[in-house]
């Protein structure tokens, strides 16, 4: 395959004011080679994909994966390190979120549409850990007095924590499923338009970390107002990605981009935050080795810059279609 | 911090600066009164006088001589009284519950001790101001009683010692919760969230407890109010015309006087009625608002058993707030014999405390203490906190004898009644099958601590069988106010110092009203 290729979009909409992309810019014509493509550029021309495409929104995709491992990493790393890794299968999230991470810098840097069986495999695996790591919380939760209560919700094991596994997991799966779709088809994730399917996974999985955040900044009293940032902001969020992903055109979305870019700022913006929270605690950083167990977890928030990167990559593909 | 004149009359000089008092200093400050409080122990800085140390910390606790006899003396000290700028909120345990609203109305509604003359509605719009203004850490929903707003701030994570509390209680079929709890979940203004190490009752030293040292004392200053520390009141000057005109209290080695132009007692239910007695002048011979003969009489305290147990896995109970799970249901379940209600709480004795529960109650010594000592780390013990009956024959009376400041010493008259008897032996048995459910072994019983005074200037319907008004003003000397724990006329079966700040604001609200109307 040529990796310069790419595909000349026409856009035919009256109006439609979107700035081309840069792989729409640097438009070539792609000389229909593969298996089904002639049959595809003349039954419908605009459904034109190219290598590149899938290998962009695929890196991006990558990147997102490794940036939710990387808070799984670090936040879960801590996190059991306060529950003394009394239970062997502790190290398990340790061990996945690293991989994932690997797996996602090799995917980043792999400038190849193709999907990679390493990366494949690890991202399986996380996924499958999250699903484990979920199923454990919850039994955690359950076996403590009051089971199913606010104090377990709050204190025993986050069950929303190995979702971000899960999330990290099934985001680089996607990434992989991009890059491997047919040169000159959409994207296809399971036979539905990848865009749509990735809009409305991301989709859920903000709501899922808003509902995370919420419930511990429910726990925190809220006390500081910038608390209600996440909150507030990702779930705008999560609600126009799932409009987009109900929605079969391919016009342009710069609202949702733009809330998105935010929400992945917001991110950044919380392990700002995070970090003043700990100083908070009694004797702030000079504390730091208690303070950083015990004050809010500075690795978290950038679960949603990860998420908004895989947004915006699903808007990419998204925009992208021909439908 | 402001300052005024001795010469110069104040709108209110309060004697006290605990939870009753603390509240009334801000609040009537920040209505634009002049208010010096005066408090017989020092303004601390926890974070720079606070030890880790319980010994060096017996410094927070009221130990002044006092004598004590009847049939069951109160062990007074480091349990029930505090001597510092905060009163004894500097080292209570935080537990904050709301009375059941029946109790309010306990001699109509369920039969026995005497009626408030305030309803439960009116509190309860109090109670929800006093756990603003202490930013209470408590659960989301409570199981037990009228709706509630949900508290300002969330539960604690549960100790070891907490979580017994729970399992028992669930063993036995009967609802536990978080306790509603006065330190900080979280961080509010310039205090850090509780960091768990246990010293509570000993006075916080990181301010995460929200003592009326760190609560109302500083809004107090703000709002144009002085605080002096180090200042004990020994009498109440009362004119011709029968109104109070100020204060005697000894300050510097030097007694002097603060004129006021109301004076409101607030020295919890001990030195309240003793300085009321101690200002007895020729108009008043009996002692200040004391036409009822009631100043002094029903004293009321708290049963506080406890049974303890080891269980086989560590549990560092000292570890925490001592009380983070509660039961109320004995309080809400009136299918007993016998009168009044009582919770029981999770316990976290510190060492020393420890040390003289097995001396106390197993009569370990020696070799065998030591040996019991090693296994503090797996020890766990349920405490109740029962509801005592009025009953005039416990009571607060002056003595001949002569203390530091020259002041007579009380007396402290207790026997418990065949009601509080039958009550402590229900709980006693209810605790040890809760924990023995929750799988402790060796359980002891602790049967003889009590905790908390009240009722030495109840309030009531009418001068003849009360000290105060609804309005916690004497019926005697109309500028003359009492508002703490000495104003309850019957104690309920949870801790008081939330119903007692709760008062306080009402009556801060009660005073502006008043005074609005030209009827102070
Ligand atoms: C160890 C301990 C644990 C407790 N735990 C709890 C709990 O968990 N929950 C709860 O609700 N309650 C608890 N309490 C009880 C609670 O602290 C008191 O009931 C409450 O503080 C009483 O309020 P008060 O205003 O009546 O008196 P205090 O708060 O005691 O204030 C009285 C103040 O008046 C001062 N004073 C007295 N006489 C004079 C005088 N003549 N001149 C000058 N100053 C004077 C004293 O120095 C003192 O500072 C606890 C108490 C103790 C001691
Ligand atoms: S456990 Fe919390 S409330 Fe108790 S002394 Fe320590 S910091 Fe203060």
């Amino acid at each position: 395959m040529n990796p310069t290729a790419v595909i000349s979009r026409r856009r035919e909409h009256a109006g439609d004011t979107k700035s081309p992309s840069t792989w729409r810019r640097s438009a070539l014509r792609r000389a229909p080679v593969t298996k089904r493509g002639a049959h595809q550029w003349t039954r419908a021309p605009r459904n034109e994909r190219s290598d590149e495409l899938a290998a962009q929104v695929g890196r991006r995709l990558n990147g997102a994966s490794g940036t939710l491992a990387a808070s799984v990493l670090f936040d879960s790393g801590i996190e059991h390190y306060v529950g003394a890794f009394h239970n062997p299968a502790m190290i398990t999230p340790l061990i996945t979120a690293a991989a994932s991470l690997a797996a996602s810098l090799h995917g980043v840097a792999d400038r190849r549409p193709a999907a990679h069986r390493f990366r494949d495999t690890v991202y399986a695996a996380a996924a499958l850990a999250g699903c484990a790591g979920t199923a454990f919380h919850l039994y955690n939760i359950t076996k403590r007095p009051g089971g199913l209560c606010w104090q377990n919700l709050f204190y025993a094991a986050p069950v929303g924590a190995p979702m971000a596994m899960l999330l990290s997991g099934s985001l680089g799966f996607l990434a992989e499923r991009v890059r491997d779709t047919d040169a000159h088809e959409d994207p296809k994730i399971l036979g539905l338009p990848a865009g749509r399917t990735l809009a409305a996974a991301t989709s859920a999985g903000i709501a899922g970390t808003v509902g995370e955040a919420a419930l511990l900044h429910f726990r925190g009293a809220f006390q500081n107002p910038l608390m209600l940032a996440p909150v507030t902001i990702p779930p705008v969020a999560a609600a126009l990605l799932g409009r987009a992903s109900l929605d079969s055109s391919d016009r342009a979305r710069p609202f949702t981009r733009w809330w998105l870019r935010l929400t992945a700022a917001l991110g950044f913006l919380g392990v700002g935050l995070h970090v003043f929270g700990v100083h908070r605690q009694m004797g702030g950083w000079r504390n730091w080795r208690q303070n950083v167990m015990s004050g809010p977890p500075i690795p978290a928030p950038p679960s949603f810059t990860g998420l908004a990167i895989a947004g915006l990559a699903a808007l990419t593909l998204l925009e992208s279609r021909g439908e | 911090m402001r300052q005024f004149e001795e010469a110069d009359a104040v709108d209110f000089v309060v004697v006290g600066t605990g939870a009753g008092g603390a509240p009334l200093i801000a609040g009537l400050a920040e209505a634009g009164f002049s208010v010096v409080g005066l408090d017989a122990g020092p303004f601390f800085r926890p974070l720079e006088d606070f030890a880790s140390d319980e010994t060096a910390q017996r410094q927070v606790f009221w130990t002044d001589e006092r004598i004590v006899d009847g049939a069951n003396p109160i062990v007074m000290g480091d349990n029930n009284s505090g001597k510092a700028v905060g009163g004894s909120t500097v080292h209570f345990a935080m537990v904050s519950l709301r009375f059941r609203p029946e109790w309010f109305k306990a001699r109509t509604l369920l039969g026995y001790g005497a009626d408030w003359p305030i309803d439960w509605q009116e509190i309860w719009e109090y109670y929800g101001r006093a756990e603003r203004l202490l930013a209470i850490s408590g659960p989301v929903t409570y199981p037990w009683g009228p709706p509630r707003p949900a508290y300002p701030y969330r539960e604690h994570q549960l100790n070891g010692a907490a979580e017994v509390l729970a399992r028992g209680c669930e063993a036995m079929g009967l609802a536990w919760t978080p306790t509603p709890i006065a330190t900080l979940s979280a961080p509010r203004g310039d205090a850090h969230p509780c960091v768990y190490r246990g010293f509570c009752r000993v006075g916080c030293s990181t301010n995460a407890k929200q003592s009326q040292l760190v609560t109302s004392i500083p809004r107090a200053i703000r709002a144009g109010a002085e605080i002096r520390d180090l200042a004990m009141v020994g009498r109440i000057e009362v004119d011709e015309a029968g109104r109070a005109t100020g204060v005697h209290y000894l300050r510097q080695g030097r007694w002097r006087f603060q004129r006021a132009r109301n004076v409101i007692v607030a020295g919890y239910a001990i030195e309240t009625p003793r300085l009321l007695l101690n200002s007895a002048n020729a108009q008043f011979p009996e002692g200040l608002a004391n036409s009822s003969g009631l100043v002094g009489k029903y004293l009321m305290t708290q049963s506080n058993q406890a049974v303890f147990g080891k269980m086989d896995q560590e549990v560092r109970s000292y570890k925490a707030p001592p009380s983070l799970t509660v039961t109320e249901h004995w309080n809400y379940c009136d299918e007993k014999d016998f009168f009044g209600g009582y919770c029981w709480m999770a316990q976290g004795p510190l060492p020393i405390e420890w040390v003289n529960v097995l001396t106390g109650s197993k009569g370990l010594w020696g070799r065998a203490l030591r040996e019991e000592m090693k296994d503090y780390n797996h020890q766990v013990g349920l405490k109740m906190v029962g509801e005592m009956l009025p009953d005039p024959r416990n009571q607060v009376t002056l003595t001949d004898e002569l203390d530091q400041y020259g002041l007579p010493v009380p007396r402290i008259t207790y026997s418990w009644g065949d009601n509080d008897k039958a009550m402590i032996a229900h709980a006693l048995d209810q605790m040890q099958m809760g924990l023995e459910a929750a799988g402790a072994r060796d359980v002891f019983r602790q049967e003889n601590d009590t905790c908390h005074l009240y009722g030495t200037a109840r309030m009531g319907f009418d001068p003849e069988t009360s000290v105060v008004d609804a309005d916690c003003r004497s019926w005697d000397i109309p500028n003359l106010w009492i508002c703490d724990g000495s104003i309850f006329p019957t104690c309920g079966g949870v801790n008081p110092s939330l119903t007692i700040v709760a008062l306080s604001l009402r009556t801060v609200d009660r005073i502006k009203a008043l005074a609005s109307r030209g009827d102070l």
